[in-house]
């Protein structure tokens, strides 16, 4: 179901005229937004209020107005909020570790704390988000040994714990590799139960790939919902090849033909226009927001 | 349970019970430890336990290993996933705890010097006025140690604690308790130390049980930085005002212990009625 034919009163999360300030600095205005089961990837520089958004639908930071509803719940009522955890897998942006723990024994303590009680259970789940994650042979390690890319597979893994309803992933695959970003993706896809995943990132392409749908968000403002196709066709028409760069363009890169890719609002008259792609209308977008 | 390995190998029966799951909990891994170095029932329990389920009981196997027992602290009736969270404690880590020693160390020797005279004369009660350094930090360590229990800062992973069902109060009772027991056994030995009275090293629990009770109470109307800082001023103007009328014990001998049990019975009061206000990290 995409943006246009999901019904905002029935959506798994609806969050209408949102808004959230740090002193003096507006990070989200007005946000309204509806969403449902599925992927649904958040675009946006950095300073465009994306951690913010889903700090506050992960239930760790207070509205200063709007409404937010996940699955029914009100955020800030405790009782609901409460309930909200307890389907909730989060993975906050840059998220710090204690470093002398093990792998296994932070994902224990996470998992505490999601209310797992029993060893047994806990023990299972914590092999199973490693198997998922590829650290099986981690286990004992300390994460202070764990390189970037395994610091954030683990991460990921204590999102995963408890089969969540509602996956919040605050750039998941910074400090991944090619192949681990690849990974990543499989993962998301075979998630059983069709979760409610929300993601941030800074690559286009991580969204175009797997997320059916995409929000821009641009200086604490959505200014685009769609899929990535759509996302993509907001750049018809002003993307064009050229053999040298195009000064009328707002960016301009060399691609691996020798060929430039011009991005702008004016390709000049018998300029070869090429297919623009998800990054072409977030560029455009973006520069858009940064000129008005 | 020796009796299913008699012959150096887990019996027939015993496997087909683990590999249809009836076996109760340490059974089982009882198994799972034996099959990981037992090729024989190894190959016996793989005859009656598919490929992918015997892979995944190795797993779990692994990671229980990895996470080591509790066993013995379970026997004392403390639930084992109670332990765990101990683990995260910002002031069960051994630097807190060499720092408490250290700033102990500091003000029992001063207390020492003052009291025989090596750090120049002392007014009033000479006795009582060389413990006023000692007097005023020994709480505040508790204190510190508590504060640190609840202070987003000390969690390197306190989103993900504010982000958790897991009751806040719950786990600040858990982190506040072991830090107020681990920081009282180095003051109890320093008290011992210092040249006071016999009964010092038992007076100081009451009065740091009060104040650590006092941030916790505050915790739940204010933020908390300002929830210990209120409660450390509490404790260190009571001990400045005393120790101005020269009489700085009176804030551990029988007033002073009066005071903080009622100071203590009224946090207790206010825990019990606004503890629901208690969320680690959460941020408004």
């Amino acid at each position: 179901m995409d943006e246009m034919t999901l019904d905002t009163q029935t959506a798994a999360i609806r969050v209408d005229g949102l808004s959230r300030w740090y002193g003096a600095t507006q990070a989200l205005a007005e946000v309204s937004l509806a969403l449902d089961r599925g992927i649904t990837g958040l675009l946006g520089p950095n300073g465009a209020g994306k951690t913010t958004l889903l700090s506050v639908l992960a239930t760790v930071a207070e509205p200063d107005t709007g409404q937010v509803s996940v699955f029914g719940l009100d955020p800030r009522d405790r009782s609901e909020r409460v309930e909200i955890r307890r389907r909730l897998g989060y993975l906050p942006q840059e998220l710090r570790y204690h470093r002398h723990f093990t792998v296994a024994r932070f994902l224990d303590y996470i998992a505490i704390l999601k209310e797992m009680t029993d060893r047994r259970q806990r023990a299972e789940e914590v092999a199973r988000v490693l198997a998922a994650t590829g650290l099986e042979g981690q286990a004992r390690k300390r994460i202070r040994a764990l390189s970037g890319g395994m610091r954030q597979r683990l991460g990921i893994a204590q999102a995963l714990l408890g089969h969540p309803d509602l996956l919040i992933l605050d750039e998941p695959t910074a400090g991944l590799d090619p192949e681990q970003r690849l990974r990543f993706r499989e993962l998301l896809s075979d998630l059983p139960g069709d979760p409610l995943i929300v993601l941030s990132t800074h690559q286009a392409d991580d969204i175009a790939a797997i997320s059916p749908r995409v929000v821009v968000l641009l200086e604490g403002r959505v200014c685009f919902t769609g899929t990535p196709a759509e996302l993509a066709a907001t750049a018809d028409g002003r993307v064009w090849a050229s053999g040298q760069r195009d000064e009328r363009a707002h960016l301009s890169w060399r691609g691996g033909d020798n060929l430039w890719r011009n991005v702008g609002d004016g390709p000049p008259d018998g300029a070869e226009i090429i297919p623009p792609t998800v990054e072409d209308g977030y560029l455009l977008l973006a520069h858009a927001a940064v000129t008005r | 349970m020796t009796e299913h390995f008699s012959s150096g190998h887990a019996d027939r029966v015993l496997l087909a019970g683990y590999a249809a799951g009836a076996v109760d909990e340490a059974t089982a891994w009882s198994i799972e430890a034996h099959v990981t170095a037992c090729t024989t029932c190894r190959s016996a329990l793989s005859a009656q336990v598919d490929a992918g389920r015997l892979a995944r009981n190795r797993s779990v196997l692994h990671v229980r290993l990895a996470l080591g027992d509790t066993g013995r602290t379970r026997r004392w009736g403390i639930p084992d996933h109670l332990l765990r969270l101990l683990a995260a404690t910002p002031s069960l880590r051994r630097s807190w705890l060499l720092s408490v020693v250290g700033v102990l160390a500091v003000v029992t020797g001063e207390a020492v010097l003052a009291r025989y005279s090596l750090g120049g004369p002392v007014r009033g009660n000479p006795s009582q006025q060389a413990l006023v350094p000692f007097l005023l930090v020994a709480p505040l360590l508790a204190l510190a140690g508590v504060a640190a229990a609840f202070m987003p800062w000390f969690d390197p992973a306190y989103r993900l604690v504010a982000a958790a069902p897991f009751s806040g109060f719950t786990l600040l009772l858990v982190r506040a308790t072991s830090a107020l027991a681990v920081a009282m056994v180095p003051v109890a030995c320093a008290a011992f130390a210092v040249p006071g009275p016999s009964w010092l090293p038992a007076a100081f629990l009451l009065p740091s049980l009060a104040v650590c009770a006092l941030a916790l109470a505050a915790v739940t109307v204010v933020g908390p930085l300002a929830a210990a800082a209120a409660a450390g001023a509490v404790w260190v103007l009571a001990v400045l005002l005393l120790a101005g009328a020269h009489l700085p014990l009176t804030v551990v001998q029988w007033h002073g212990q009066a005071v903080a049990a009622g100071v203590l019975l009224a946090a207790a009061a206010v825990l019990f009625l606004r503890h629901d206000r208690i969320e680690l990290g959460w941020m408004r």
